[in-house]
């Protein structure tokens, strides 16, 4: 039996820290890692665990993110509860795996440090490792601060491993912003954590011999694209656990999660749509600008990038004046993905309740994002309200030197 | 809101200093934050660690910040980092040298008019007489305790001893005494 | 006879003639049983009476893939057990080490057995689809003589 830990009703723990010990409570049965910055820690603190006998599972040092992966996908498919971390370039090698475990529905869990993708070569936190999985067949659930990198840790194992989901889940945390930022949290008991996560109930399991199973055959015109819609439907229906597990978490702690974050939007005529940390900053700013200058100032935040919440925000963002997405990846010859499916989204209700969309490129390479600007853009899209009409080009770059770099203009008239 | 900018180098142990303040902090039942910014991250590199401490959940993830205290644990950086950079007209400074008060202003123009917000402690000094290691963040903290009057001192103790616990005695002990003298030494 | 050379469940449906079913009912995960109902201790159970499922090869025939097939001499054989070894699809039958046929639901007629063969005349020679296996025996060749130099 593995050993209980103590811990405080608040510790002081950065966001890496906090994903291991959802990790340690959940008692994975093999973790295949192979550590890279930011996520480091994660992996160090669980090899921690496992050597002073907090952990019963396997950890296995393997020689590359691909080579975790694959491991992972070889653990889940024997009937194990399986974990990782990764970020950046480690998860950029891992894709081609990410794929394999999504497709044979294996409920591996993978906290992701995000950090940006080189060239150039760079540790910090920005979104492009997340936005290269986004069609890898995975949940994506965003956590905005180092709570919640806990809290979703220890859901992701609930919704994956729910026999009507079987999808393996990313939890996202900032690169450095909130993997290496220590915050008060509030964890849960190694008892209560465990018994909110229950039991891992195999399925298909290829070490049950009495019923050989074959995973990973192959498909062509004639098969891969019926197995390929069955994913895609799972992975659309996940929601319906997704919320049951965030209910039941907030019957449990009484910390409250929503697919679709919103917050200020009862009464908002602009908002921000954006993730990770720059959520609470921004929380910060429309604060703010409603004291100091009256703008009526929302935010709207995806928790779960995958499955995107359409219907929600559609709901969220009919009838507002002017919406910002932010984007923290370049989109490198189009726009920004969040302003891409936010404008999917509101495709389907009448043209006189659509807002007026813009599209912010931001914060790359862990390019400071900061309240005032935060408030520049706010500021600016109570602009385009007040005349009815986008007055800058639709895509912009935030935060950026040299001369204003922007892109699409509105074709009036 | 209270805000702490700690200038270090790499290796001198701000972000523990500054994830122990924050320990210590989140006993009183007050919300912390603690970061750093690292440069090159190379051992001796220039860089800084940060603290946020408020009443409320702290939802604020700029890296920009208005310190209400710079704390600067190497004697050099007071000459070279540029450690005035966005203050207050309410910013302490404690900043560890082997100067007196006085010396250390003659010689850094920004501090001339602050200087009734200056402190100075030789933590470096303090560090290798207590825990034999030129370790300053651990005397920088009793000296953070005395000026800002955050804490009760033996409070303060306490608390670090558990933040210590997994080190071995003699450790603690060094710590406990390198706080202490910080504590009564900063001027 | 069924039994071991030929059961009940083995090749009953030509590969890749199987139901082309909707997203609705092909298997989660793409995991293909291979049986079924469960067997304990399947390695021990002998192939001719394992419940074989539809998703495994076992119950498929290729046979109509074949122009050419092995047919085996058990006169000469000395169960060496070279062909089983090589044969690329497992069509060799064999039990505790006696050649026993083969399987021709499975064989494509790729006449490896024969190459590997080691006996003089060989146990196993390619005739073609159509031939009947006793007329094939009937013109078995003699063993050759080594030529002296």
């Amino acid at each position: 039996m593995a050993e209980k830990m103590d811990l405080q009703s608040t510790e002081v723990w950065d966001g890496n820290y906090a994903a291991a010990q959802a990790l340690r409570q959940a008692q994975v049965d093999v973790v295949a890692a192979y550590p890279i910055t930011p996520s480091t820690p994660i992996v160090e603190n669980y090899g921690n665990f496992v050597a002073n006998g907090y952990v019963d599972g396997e950890f296995v040092m393997v020689e590359s993110e691909h080579a975790a992966m694959s491991g992972c996908v070889g653990a889940a498919a024997a009937g194990g509860r399986v974990a990782t971390a990764t970020s950046s370039q480690g998860f950029a090698l891992m894709v081609e795996v990410l794929y394999q475990a999504s497709g044979m529905r294996l409920p591996i869990v993978l906290t992701v440090v995000n950090r940006a993708l080189a060239s150039p070569l760079n540790v910090r936190g920005d979104h492009g490792d997340m936005y290269l999985g986004r069609d890898s067949g995975w949940i994506q659930l965003d956590a905005f601060n180092a709570q919640e990198a806990y809290d979703l840790t220890l859901m992701a194992f609930k919704i994956g491993e729910d026999i009507n989901v079987r999808l393996p889940v990313m939890v996202h945390q900032d690169g450095f912003i909130t993997s290496h930022t220590a915050q008060n949290i509030h964890p849960l008991s190694d008892d209560e954590a465990y018994a909110f996560v229950g039991d891992y109930k195999p399925v298909d399991e290829m070490l049950d011999f009495s019923r050989p199973v074959t995973y990973g055959a192959q498909t062509e015109e004639d098969w891969h694209f019926e197995h390929k819609a069955k994913q895609h439907r799972a992975l659309m229906d996940s929601y319906v656990v997704i919320d049951r597990v965030f209910e039941e978490f907030e019957k449990k702690t009484g910390r409250k999660y929503k697919r679709l974050e919103t917050y200020m939007m009862e009464d908002a005529e602009v908002a921000i749509v954006a993730l990770g940390t720059t959520v609470e900053t921004a929380i910060l700013a429309a604060k703010q600008l409603r004291e100091e200058e009256g703008i009526k100032a929302g935010i709207v935040a995806p928790r779960t990038f995958r499955p995107f919440p359409f219907n929600e925000i559609r709901e969220a963002l009919a009838g507002l004046k002017c919406v910002a997405a932010m984007d923290r990846s370049c989109p490198m010859g189009a726009m920004g993905a969040l302003y891409n499916e936010v404008n999917g989204a509101l495709a389907s209700i009448p043209a006189d309740q659509r807002p007026l969309m813009t599209n912010f490129i931001y914060g790359l390479g862990g390019r400071d994002f900061s309240v005032k600007e935060a408030k520049r853009i706010f500021r600016e899209q109570k602009g385009h309200a007040d005349v009815g009409y986008i007055t800058t080009p639709i895509q912009q770059f935030s935060g950026l030197r040299g001369p204003k770099l922007g892109f699409y203009e509105v074709k009036r008239s | 809101m209270t805000e702490i900018r700690w200038h270090s180098r790499a290796g001198q142990g701000a972000v523990t200093g500054a994830k122990g303040l924050g320990d210590v902090v989140s006993t009183t039942g007050k919300q912390v934050q603690a970061f750093a910014l690292y440069g090159s991250a190379k051992r001796g590199a220039a860089m800084r660690a940060y603290n946020r401490i408020d009443d409320e959940p702290i939802i604020n993830h700029e890296k920009f910040m208005l310190p209400d205290y710079v704390l600067v644990i190497d004697p050099a950086l007071a000459f070279t980092d540029n450690i005035t950079e966005n203050d207050k007209p309410t910013t302490q400074y404690i900043i560890t040298t082997h100067l007196s008060k006085d010396e250390l202003i003659a010689q850094i123009p920004e501090l001339q008019d602050k200087k009734e917000r200056v402190h100075v402690v030789d933590c470096i000094q303090i560090s290798l007489d207590t825990i034999g290691r030129a370790i300053p963040n651990a005397p920088m903290l009793g000296a953070f305790v005395k000026v800002s009057g955050m804490f009760e001192l033996d409070y303060f103790l306490e608390a670090m001893k558990r933040v210590l616990s997994k080190f071995p005695q003699k450790i603690i002990d060094g710590n406990m005494q390198a706080i202490t003298r910080a504590y009564n030494e900063v001027n | 006879m069924k039994g071991v050379l030929a059961t009940d469940k083995r090749g009953v449906r030509e590969l890749g003639a199987e139901d082309l079913v909707g997203w609705d009912e092909v298997t989660q995960g793409v995991v293909l049983n291979s049986f079924d109902l469960e067997v304990e201790n399947p390695a021990l159970v002998p192939p001719e009476e394992r419940p074989y499922s539809d998703f495994n090869s076992y119950t498929a025939t290729v046979a109509s893939w074949r122009v050419i097939k092995p047919v085996y001499n058990r006169d000469i054989c000395i169960d060496c057990q070279n062909c089983w070894v090589w044969c690329p699809d497992t069509s060799i039958i064999s039990r505790d080490k006696q050649m026993l046929g083969i399987d021709y639901d499975h064989c494509k007629g790729c006449g490896v057995c024969v190459e590997v063969c080691p006996t003089n005349p060989k146990s196993l020679l390619m005739f073609a689809e159509a031939e009947d296996p006793d007329a094939a025996l009937s013109q078995w060749p003699e063993k050759k003589k080594k030529e002296k130099k």
